[in-house]
């Protein structure tokens, strides 16, 4: 296929945290706020004066200090980005809009709290509550947190104007920008699908890394170029996949997937667009705030969730998900030391093969993409399965031996 | 059946010639070639200079008082590799007179009359033969005693010797109701107890239920089959572990959590309620574990998270009212009302407990004449107040209200050889819970209070109910490796505010390798305590996994740190090492 319009520029901007980009948008007086988690809302941290940058710790090596800090026994992420922040590499954020979801990620944060790391007059890190279920006590409860900890504050702070037009006006940017990415998404369903899972991560990272009006253009000509690239003649792939499971920000690891075979079709993680690129629908008479507290609730598939539908909803969610993109299979990938995704991934591994006879490769990586060899291995070994399980079906269909 | 010789050879019993391969006949003759070649009467001569040697107003006085501290060699006691007693520790007339009966037989035949008292022997027979946790662990009870009082002499004695029957009692009262409901033993039907029994998460309190317990009672899914046995056999979880790693689970998300989900994948725990409620306390892991519980329970759940950031006022009202969705949840699902006057009721006993709690702190903080010890302290207080108001509670505490009062009014100091008041922070390893008993005998650490203890620190107001809410939602959030371990680092770091109140000059900082929590903050703790000039022992352990780091190792940990930094010699000798690996 023909290399995308802007894909090398997009994949430039996600060499470091502090990209062009974002020092433009510095440039221009804007406030640069960074996050780490989907439940804190990135539209709120859109709202004009403002921009949200989701945090990333590319090309990490040994975290060695952080390791000090956090020990070797806890997610890598959560490492790297404290690396990071020592090495200074995140002085640019005015501040840290955190949440208590996972605990590293929340340790990673306390600690910009309590060692003075970045080294920015104007910087704070506050905490958001975030509910573990749906119900409508949630929505209220996280309605509250986000009025109290994010939009109180930003507006105390840095003068951010919180009102309800701003923040209409902040979804509607925000949902363009949703509308943009699914629908270049949306050509991962078809047979021969016209993007590849690298391209799309690199688009979709750059939407959470960089200030949307900035990087919307950019989408509209992606968009505009899709609707009439063609596949290759040949394809390179072998089998398609979703692919699910803990914090995931790293395209490198993608294009290891899609070189062994499997071309990515789905990204149910942490940094991917499904769920996430949903339009927040504001109902009538409702609150700017609370429509997007329950668009954040009532859209994600975090392991979080405890309510007994909810964790039962989320597999059939990825089955789901894997009809509608025609996937031959799902590979679930999780950060080692992640608690959540740990147990997640073991039952989605049992379950999914079980319950709706799909294919499941499921594996444990770490942040910093270092046991490249022993991956490449699982996912050649995994494409072989299927293909292997497809020549079965195949010649069963067709009368003779399986 | 295998039996393993000495010398590690496996014997198969009942097959042909075992008797043979058992080698009595040669072990016989050893014995009388050895028996021939004894010199008797040298024997009888160096024995006889030792009475001569004897000093006999010593011996006298070690035989009534028992022997000084420093003399007692408690370490020859055991038989390598059991941590079993080659003979009893001789306490004293009156105190070895007092474990036999008090304790030893007390405990024993109560042991029965508890089973009969709370479903019968068939109940508890058919439990011990379907359930590994109750085969491997009910007759192993008194060894756990011994571990937990060895070296202790009077008061201290007797005092923790009560707080481990009331553990006993409400852990036998616990398991009889889990058979008695059980479906497994009533043909897969649900009987009138069955209906009536509500089960939960061992990480919600038992005060959530105060308002059913005049008609159902509340039982703790893990709190017996998981949490108590690692106590009492530290072996049997081990089983439970590798289940849950063998459907998948990767081996280092905390281990605790893993046995929990452990013990569902094996089917080892009794099919007692119609209903389940989870939680998110205390972590990451406790929530993770709810997808397992729901796969295999597999029955009407209902979740009741406390919310993380739990000091802020604004949560508040969130967290009462998924406590009154639970209420809803239970009145729908079993057609049982709740009792507001019941609540009442068992909410003011249960505020007794916590008074004198509060006054057992008190005295621990204030004075030398605190007569518990460290494990004892940790475990009946975690488990009491995870339980909620039972009788056998204000039972114990009226025997050790006596106790402690004696102490003080005279001035007893049952920890005399105490060099260092310690604080142990952090969650302790569940497998040497009674670390600090061979702490305090081998160096003089005396364990003062944990952070476990700390819990729950809420009174349970009842004049309103919206002060009764309030209230009840607040001791939610206060509960076991929760309190000090989220909501910010502010809460972890409450140790250096808990170390002046309680007059302490050292840590012991458990260092639970599988703690994302804990882990993640370590180097933060590492400055602090160069920062301060604290003296810490950072204890690696993980929680129930005795095989991650063993006791033995736990032990040289603190040796090294006693010998290399602190530069003090041992009070006995004899304990600085010794193998109670495959002990119980």
């Amino acid at each position: 296929m023909r290399d995308l319009v802007h894909i090398i520029e997009l994949e430039d901007l996600l060499q470091e945290a502090n990209n062009d980009l974002v020092r433009q948008a510095k440039s221009e007086g804007k406030r640069a706020l960074g996050y780490t988690c989907n439940f804190m809302p990135e539209v709120l941290l859109d709202l004009p004066g403002c921009f949200s940058v989701r945090l990333r710790a590319p090309k990490s090596t040994s975290p060695d200090i952080a390791t000090y800090y956090m020990s070797n026994r806890t997610c890598m992420y959560g490492r790297c980005l404290l690396e990071r922040a020592m090495e200074g590499g995140f002085n640019f954020l005015d501040a840290e809009m955190a949440t208590e979801t996972c605990t590293v990620t929340c340790r990673f944060q306390e600690h910009l709290q309590m060692m003075d790391v970045i080294q920015n007059p104007d910087f704070f890190c506050e905490f958001t509550d975030v509910p573990f279920k749906k119900n409508e006590n949630s929505v209220q409860h996280y309605m509250t947190q986000l009025q109290a900890h994010v939009l109180d504050k930003l507006s105390e702070r840095f003068g951010i104007d919180t009102s309800d037009e701003a923040l209409m006006k902040a979804i509607e940017e925000h949902n363009e920008v949703c509308r943009l990415i699914r629908e270049i998404g949306e050509y991962r369903k078809l047979d021969v699908p016209t993007i590849t899972g690298r391209e799309f991560q690199i688009i979709q990272l750059a939407t959470l890394v960089c200030p949307k009006y900035l990087i919307l253009p950019m989408l509209r000509d992606i968009a505009e170029q899709m609707k009439t690239r063609e596949p290759d003649e040949k394809p390179a792939w072998r089998c398609k996949v979703v692919l699910t499971g803990s914090e995931e920000d790293d395209p490198d690891f993608t294009k290891l997937i899609e070189e062994c075979g499997a071309l990515v079709v789905a990204d149910r993680h942490c940094y991917g667009s499904l769920p996430g690129r949903e339009d927040i629908v504001v109902e009538e008479g409702e609150r700017p705030l609370r429509a997007i507290a329950r668009h954040y609730l009532e859209n994600s598939q975090c392991p979080r969730f405890m309510e007994q539908h909810i964790m039962r909803e989320r597999k059939e969610y990825l089955a789901k998900l894997a009809k509608e993109h025609k996937a031959d299979g799902i590979i679930i990938a999780q950060m080692k030391f992640c608690e959540y995704w740990s147990y997640e991934r073991t039952i989605d591994t049992l379950v999914l093969n079980r319950d709706y006879g799909i294919p499941v490769c499921s594996i444990e990586k770490e942040y910093v993409n270092n046991a490249v060899g022993q991956l490449r291995t699982r996912f050649q070994a995994f494409v072989e399965s299927i293909e292997l399980k497809k020549l079965a079906q195949e010649q069963k269909a067709s009368g003779g031996e399986a | 059946m295998i039996y393993k010789t000495n010398d590690a050879k496996e014997i198969k019993l009942f097959t042909k010639g075992w008797l043979k391969d058992l080698g009595l006949k040669e072990a016989a003759a050893a014995k009388i070639e050895k028996l021939k070649t004894t010199d008797f009467k040298q024997k009888a001569a160096e024995a006889a200079e030792k009475i001569k040697k004897l000093d006999v107003k010593k011996a006298a006085h070690d035989f009534i008082y028992g022997k000084p501290h420093e003399e007692r060699r408690l370490g020859d006691l055991y038989v390598p590799g059991t941590g079993l007693y080659k003979h009893r520790e001789w306490r004293g007339v009156k105190d070895t007179m007092y474990y036999f009966n008090m304790i030893w037989l007390y405990n024993y035949a109560h042991m029965v009359t508890d089973i009969m008292k709370y479903g019968g022997p068939v109940t508890a027979l058919k439990g011990a033969l379907r359930y590994r946790w109750m085969g491997q662990c009910y007759l192993t009870v008194m060894h756990w005693f011994d571990r937990g009082l060895e070296g202790t002499r009077g008061a201290a004695l007797r005092a923790s010797a009560w707080h481990y029957r009331g553990m006993v009692n409400e852990s036998i009262r616990q398991f009889m109701r889990m058979f008695a409901a059980d479906k497994r033993f009533n043909n897969g039907e649900a009987n009138e107890l069955w209906k009536n029994t509500i089960a939960h998460d061992e990480t919600v309190s038992g005060n959530i239920f105060y308002g059913w317990r005049d008609r159902m009672d509340d039982v703790a899914l893990q709190m017996i089959p998981y949490f108590v046995t690692c106590h009492v056999n530290n072996h049997t979880v081990l089983n439970y572990i590798d289940a849950a790693q063998g459907i998948g689970l990767p081996a280092d998300p905390c281990p605790m959590c893993q046995a929990e989900a452990g013990i569902f994948v094996l089917s080892d725990v009794p099919d007692y309620s119609p209903v389940v409620v989870t939680t998110n306390e205390a972590c990451d892991g406790s929530v993770a574990t709810s997808v397992l519980q729901d796969w295999f329970l597999d029955r009407p759940l209902y979740a009741m998270p406390q919310p993380m950031r739990y000091d802020d006022p604004l949560v508040q009202k969130h967290c009462q009212e998924e406590i009154e969705g639970c209420w809803r949840f239970i009145e729908e699902q079993t057609g049982q009302k709740m009792n507001w006057d019941e609540y009442v009721k068992h909410a003011e006993a249960f505020n007794k407990l916590n008074e004198f709690e509060h006054e057992k702190w008190d005295i621990a903080a204030n004075t030398d004449y605190y007569p518990i010890t460290g494990v004892a302290q940790a475990l009946y207080r975690i488990y009491y107040s995870q339980d909620g108001d039972r009788d056998i509670w204000h039972f114990v505490d009226k025997k050790v209200r006596r106790i402690i009062e004696k102490c003080v009014t005279q001035k007893i100091n049952s920890f005399p050889k105490t060099r260092h008041r310690v604080i142990a922070w952090s969650c302790a390893p569940l497998y040497y819970s009674h670390w600090c008993t061979w702490a305090y005998n081998c160096w003089g650490l005396n364990c003062i209070i944990n952070m476990d203890s700390l819990m729950f620190d809420q009174v349970l107001r009842t004049d309103t109910y919206e002060h009764a809410i309030e209230d009840l939602a607040w001791f939610n959030e206060k509960a076991p490796m929760r309190t000090m371990a989220v909501g910010g680092h502010e809460h972890i770091f409450m140790l250096w505010d808990y170390m002046e109140r309680f007059h302490c000059d050292m840590v012991m900082m458990y260092d639970q390798l599988q703690c994302k929590g804990m882990q993640g903050i370590h180097g933060m703790f590492e400055d602090e305590f160069r920062r301060r000039g604290i003296h810490a022992i950072w204890m690696p352990h993980a929680l129930p996994d005795k095989r991650t780091v063993s006791r033995g190792e736990i032990r040289q940990i603190i040796n090294d740190y006693m010998f290399t930094v602190m530069h003090e010699e041992p009070l006995d000798p004899t304990l600085l090492d010794f193998d109670d690996s495959d002990s119980w």
